[in-house]
């Protein structure tokens, strides 16, 4: 397999050392991923917008499903946009996120879900079959029940300030290796 | 029925004085703001976020493998605050709960896989079953149980739960020994 990580973090960016990163990842300014959030790169690069909070224990998976993986000589890359949450413990392997997303805590999105915009999985829910969820969607219940909003969730740049103000203060930083483009 | 012994490799853990008993694998954020009241275990890869804000717990907590304690945070006009997270004595959090409340109490127990809102308020002698999920700002009463995503309460508790949760975490305590070769 690859081992090797080539990981590129713009300016404004806060990335803890105790974090996992593995393989190619680009990382956007203004994004926070907190220490033991784990990013892996198995597929092809992932690279992840600005003003991004990426919360501990959250995993994000490039992996292909089973019926796409025999073609190797493509390296698919996994956008995420700008302004996505994702809360503690959540599980995301979708091929592409678009912005203003919410993952709440401890939900699981499979390989062969595509995320548009301003969508929130809820809390402990688990979407796996292969869908393309529309604009404003929320994701909620036992039962995953599905419903569309009438706004898109609110950004969370006044904890991204705060965040930004006290990690430093607790935490080894990567340092940025990119300048502005 | 008496609990098994739970065994654990002395090097992997550090006690301390006051009898608390932390794995070396856990991640504590800001250690200086974590105050572990005694007798306290914290399991491997436990993660307490002592960086947002203080984290108090009472006497025998048992903070399982896996689990998190996160500060909560409340919007204001101005900003954004982490406030802190106090626990009471006698409290459990089982295996790969978040822990987001503001308040747990006494005697509490909080089963394995829970999500336990922002901001929560967990009032003394409750159970949260596993795979609860409770919506932020919650207020769990006294002696109910709770369950189901999104948590409501699904039973109550008979009035010795206080001394049934001093036993269980007493016990755990007691009966989690280093290995000893023999």
């Amino acid at each position: 397999m690859m081992s090797r990580n080539n990981i590129k973090i713009f300016p404004g960016a806060m990335v803890c050392e105790e974090s996992k990163l593995r393989g190619d990842i680009t990382i956007g300014s203004g994004t926070i991923v907190h220490p033991s959030a784990v990013i892996i790169a198995e597929a092809g690069p992932i690279i992840i917008g600005d003003w991004c909070l990426i919360e501990e224990q959250v995993k994000i998976v490039h992996r292909l499903p089973f019926d796409q993986q025999s073609n190797e000589n493509s390296q698919p890359v996994l956008i995420i946009g700008s302004n996505n949450v994702f809360e503690v413990d959540c599980i995301v392997e979708a091929p592409k996120i678009g912005n203003n997303n919410v993952f709440e805590s401890k939900c699981f999105v499979g390989n062969k879900v595509t995320i548009s915009n301003g969508c929130t999985i809820g809390a402990g829910c688990k979407i796996t079959d292969e869908q393309i969820l529309p604009e404003n969607v929320i994701i909620f219940g036992v039962n995953c029940q599905m419903r569309e909003g009438l706004d898109r969730p609110g950004p969370q740049t006044l904890q991204m300030e705060t965040l930004s103000k006290m990690l430093p203060n607790y935490h080894h930083i990567k340092k940025p290796n990119m300048k502005k483009e | 029925m008496e609990l098994r012994d739970i065994n654990y490799n002395k090097g992997e853990y550090v006690e301390t004085a006051s009898g608390n008993k932390v794995c070396r694998q856990t991640i504590l954020c800001g250690s200086q703001n974590i105050i572990l009241q005694g007798k306290v275990i914290v399991q491997s890869e436990a993660i307490i976020r002592g960086d947002l804000a203080n984290v108090k717990t009472g006497r025998y907590c048992i903070i399982s493998k896996e689990a998190v304690l996160r500060p909560p945070y409340k919007k204001f006009s101005k900003g954004v605050a982490f406030f802190p997270l106090n626990m009471g004595d006698h409290v459990f959090v089982g295996e790969r709960s978040v822990v987001n409340a503001a308040v747990v109490g006494n005697y509490v127990y909080i089963g394995k896989n829970c999500v336990i809102g922002r901001r929560c308020t967990l009032k003394d002698c409750c159970v949260i079953e596993d795979n609860t999920i409770l919506a932020p700002e919650t207020v769990v009463p006294p002696f109910t149980r709770y369950g189901g995503s999104p948590g409501v309460q699904v039973g109550d508790l008979p009035e010795c739960q206080a001394d049934v949760m001093v036993d269980f975490t007493r016990g755990y305590y007691q009966h989690f020994q280093p290995l000893k070769l023999i």
